[in-house]
């Protein structure tokens, strides 16, 4: 307890991620003293190292090879795709070096010491990094925990056995199993099904609800449920894995269920069932930071814990675990640590999935208002009357927004298509800015765009629309 | 060790005033006025300052707390005899020659384990379901106005920024009857470059609480002038006197009391009116306001009781209240209680302005530089040293003919000081 520290710095931030590396880059431009650390050489977490953007750097690949060969229906026809490995694994282990390299520069820049090690709190004002056996010993003034989530482990899953990945091994891309099953129908799983089917694997998706993405709403999920039915070996909604074992051709796995398959053998099982915040490796109860049951830390809205001293934010706070909501909310923190009033005040977190079709979603979803009696009303626009979506060759997009039936006020928007994640960032403005229908339509969208979809949903809300015939206005 | 508890001092009447600023953390030692924490009243920030030199122990505040007259800040250990404390007190000397050895280490790495019973946090408020922008609801945190107090006076009830700003000074947007439009901006980069200089935390203070008085008080000002010529010579002699001792004698002081000779004889001028419009709420004490120019912006510090005090006692006082807020050493107390207010520009020049009254007084003397001219006597032209005075007035209260009255008085009060001691 006597220790002498080997570093005192003014702000300690844990995990550098996109949480992580924004409160220590925010804190260092408000004149803070700050020490990063991190348990990875690299800066940039699960997000930049194996999530967000190498998944996005392979379904880019998947998606070159989807359009190539639909591209036969328009009289382009290529070869079919010869798959080096090696070479895709190393254009996008690239494209991660490039960002993290970014980060240490921007650190550097900063004067942000970073530190390598596993970080655990040993008082209120002191972490100890272990890195190598050797512990360094850091004071702080104040801290912000950002230490991230891993994926969940199920108990039924022989986890250390060969064959049996979670993403980050998805990502590593080992090799291209012939037979693949993707435990969790949702995100995460859905995107690398996404990958190894274009890559060349059969993929079966095993769903313990009824629908995929549970939380979108089911008629967004549906053109991605048509496509994913067409392409994949199976998907079995309502059904539960019980059993995993390795058997003399494989991995052979249990399943349980109404429409339940017999026992099969793959070739790899990634489990892809949501991930478990770190809250309980970091010894936080010794600086006296509350920890729920599940590993959530609880915070305010100014991101402080219990302990007015010690922030939290990222996936370690709480639900949805998105690195954009991460960001938001490391810069509240850092600017609170550092004395500025500020407040975690955003409305609404958008969700997306970058399957193909991509599915995205913002604010009130139908199922929620049903759920919670919220009246809406709703703008819908089927892509089919898009100009643009049918010279993109996907007719099968939808882009729904949902009003306030008294106000006209955007409540909620959700779209289903090639960019949607980036289509609803428009939905998500609207929202914040308390924007109504005639808002949105009357401001001229470009033509021909996927934008003009969201223009177009409220003119349809409206009875304006004269793309298609006006509906009478649903009422709900 | 002894620990002096610091409260919240008597910050008039003030409650739930916001912590803006925190200055010092747990191991900080501070001397004696050292300022600890700054709050935000409706008029100007204001610091806490340290009672006694000493080691801060424990913080108990953070920035977005509010708090009231008599709220526990922080504990602080005495200074200076941090040896014999620790020879003293005899059950603890481990404990206190354990914190010495760990001096370099913030000070609460050794107050581990924490209690159990972490203090509540104030939770600040919730802005869901409100109709305000991103940016408006940053505002609101920076300045922890809670905006479901406010009534939006944008396009469908939109909070705007003006909004939160006119709460800052205390009443909300929903006070006003009239809502008035934002002068429109044109894109000034359009014309030539241009650079963004935020204002200074004492202007967007003073700022709302200036033009609130604009808006909702009909001013009228009131111009005369006052032949200061021996009061002049008269304050000459005093100066020389009592630069010697260390402080000097300005026009102001006599201002401060030939307005207090006036203010009595005319006791509408030394008053407010009440909320309700409905009568008028005389004063019967004597505290004047003294705008004074400091690099942040306007501060106005009140001389209290000017009524008892003499021309030696009021200079030596503006000598001292005038550096104290020039150097951003502004108590609570220094502020509050005004019944009249005088801003004097004669230091700097000009020929005449209208002051803006500082509600809610009803009226307040401007003076600018004092000029040599020729004065018709009668008889012949006489060169006199001539004091312009400009007094504004809230014409509910008080009429024009009263107005030229009074400010005729305090005219012939500063040409014939004789009279002050009638």
């Amino acid at each position: 307890m006597t220790k002498v520290p080997d570093i005192e710095t003014d702000l300690l931030v844990l995990g550098a991620g996109p949480g992580g590396y924004t409160a220590a880059f925010r804190a260092a431009d408000l004149g803070r003293k700050v020490v990063l650390v991190e348990r990875a050489p690299v800066l940039g977490g699960v997000c930049l190292n194996v999530g967000c953007i190498p998944s996005k750097a392979l379904l880019h690949a998947a998606k070159v090879i989807e359009d190539a060969r639909e591209m036969a229906t328009a009289g382009l026809s290529f070869s079919a795709p010869a798959i080096n490995l090696d070479g895709l694994r190393i254009w996008k282990d690239g494209i991660v070096g490039r960002l993290t390299s970014g980060l240490a520069a921007l650190a550097k820049q900063r004067k942000v010491t970073v530190v390598t090690g596993h970080g655990r709190f040993v008082s209120p004002h002191e972490i100890d990094v272990q890195s190598n056996g050797a512990v360094q010993r850091i004071a702080f003034s104040t801290a912000i925990v950002a230490a991230g989530s891993e994926p969940v482990h199920l108990p039924f899953i022989p986890h250390n056995e060969p064959g049996v990945i979670d993403s980050t091994g998805a990502l590593d891309l080992e090799d291209i199993p012939a037979r693949l099953l993707v435990i969790g129908g949702g995100i995460i799983g859905l995107e690398m099904a996404t990958v190894y089917h274009a890559l060349g694997s059969k993929v079966s998706v095993v769903e313990l609800t009824d629908q995929l993405i549970p939380g979108a709403d089911r008629d967004l999920v549906a053109p991605l449920m048509k496509r994913a039915a067409g392409h994949y070996e199976a998907i079995h909604l309502g059904t539960k894995v019980t059993k995993a074992e390795r058997a003399a051709t494989g991995l052979a796995v249990d399943f349980e269920g109404p429409d339940a398959p017999e026992r099969q053998t793959f070739d790899k099982v990634l489990v892809a069932v949501g991930r478990v915040p770190n809250g309980k490796l970091l010894n936080l109860e010794a600086a006296g930071v509350a920890v729920d049951a599940r590993g959530f830390v609880p915070v305010d809205r100014r991101m402080r814990t219990n302990v007015p001293h010690i922030f939290a934010v990222g996936d370690i706070v709480g639900q949805p675990m998105l690195a954009h909501k991460a960001v938001h909310e490391a810069k509240v923190a850092a600017e609170v640590a550092a004395g500025l009033g500020s407040a975690f005040d955003a409305r609404v977190i958008p969700s997306v999935a970058y399957t193909d079709p991509e599915v995205a979603w913002v604010g009130l979803t139908e199922t929620e208002a049903k759920a919670k009696g919220v009246s809406y009303g709703t703008g819908v626009f089927p892509w089919a009357a898009s100009g643009r979506a049918l010279s993109l060759g996907r007719d099968e997009g939808l882009t729904k927004v949902l009003f306030d039936p008294a106000t006209h006020r955007v409540l909620g928007c959700g779209i289903v298509g090639p960019n949607a994640g980036d289509l609803i960032a428009e939905a998500a403005l609207a929202i914040e800015m308390g924007a109504d229908a005639a808002d949105i339509s009357g401001t001229i969208h470009p033509h021909p765009t996927l934008s003009e979809t969201i223009a177009q949903s409220a003119e349809m809300f409206e009875g304006t629309i004269t793309d298609l015939m006006p509906k009478p206005v649903r009422r709900t | 060790m002894s620990l002096t508890e610091v409260k919240v001092p008597n910050i008039g009447d003030f409650s739930g005033v916001p912590v803006i600023e925190v200055l010092v953390k747990a191991g900080d030692t501070v001397s004696v006025d050292d300022p600890l924490v700054t709050l935000e009243s409706d008029k100007a920030s204001m610091e806490i300052p340290a009672p006694s030199a000493g080691k801060v122990a424990e913080v108990l505040v953070n920035v977005g707390d509010t708090v009231s007259e008599g709220h526990l800040i922080l504990r602080l250990e005495a200074a200076g005899h941090e040896e014999e404390t620790v020879a003293a007190d005899a059950p603890v000397p481990r404990e206190a020659a354990r914190s010495e050895a760990e001096s370099h280490a913030p000070a609460e790495a050794s107050q581990s384990p924490v209690p159990s019973d972490t203090r509540a946090l104030p939770a600040p408020a919730d802005f869901d379901g409100l109709n305000a922008s991103p940016s408006v609801r940053r505002l609101a945190r920076e300045l922890d106005i809670d905006l479901a107090t406010l009534k939006g006076t944008g396009d469908k009830g939109r909070v705007t920024k003006a909004d939160v700003k006119a709460a800052l000074g205390g009443g909300s947007a929903t006070g006003s009857a009239v809502a008035i439009a934002n002068v429109p901006q044109p894109d000034f980069s359009k014309f030539g470059l241009v650079t963004a200089a935020p204002l200074s935390r004492l202007k967007r203070l003073s700022g709302p609480h200036l033009h609130r008085a604009w808006i909702s008080i009909p001013h009228v000002t009131h111009t005369d002038e006052a032949d200061i010529t021996e009061l002049e010579t008269y304050r000459k002699t005093l100066d020389a006197e009592a630069k010697d001792k260390g402080y000097r004698v300005t026009m102001l002081s006599f201002l401060l009391m030939a307005s207090v000779a006036a203010l009595k004889q005319f006791p509408e001028f030394n008053a407010s009116l009440s909320p309700d419009g409905q009568s008028l709420i005389l004063k019967h004490y004597y505290n004047i306001g003294v705008a004074v120019d400091t690099p942040d912006g306007l501060v106005v510090p009140v001389i209290k009781d000017a009524d008892r005090k003499r021309i030696l006692e009021l200079s030596q006082e503006l000598s001292a209240v005038s550096k104290r807020m020039r150097d951003g050493k502004i108590a609570p107390a220094d502020i509050q209680g005004a019944s009249f207010s005088i801003s004097s520009l004669g230091g700097i020049g000009g020929t005449g302005f209208t002051p803006i009254v500082n509600a809610p007084e009803v009226a307040i003397l401007g003076v600018v530089r004092a000029v040599t001219r020729p004065v018709w006597n009668g008889e012949t032209f006489t060169p006199r040293l001539m004091l312009p005075l400009c007094v504004s007035y809230d014409h509910r209260v008080i009429d024009g003919a009263l107005a030229a009255r009074f400010t005729r008085r305090l005219a012939e009060i500063l040409g014939d000081v004789r009279q002050l001691v009638l």
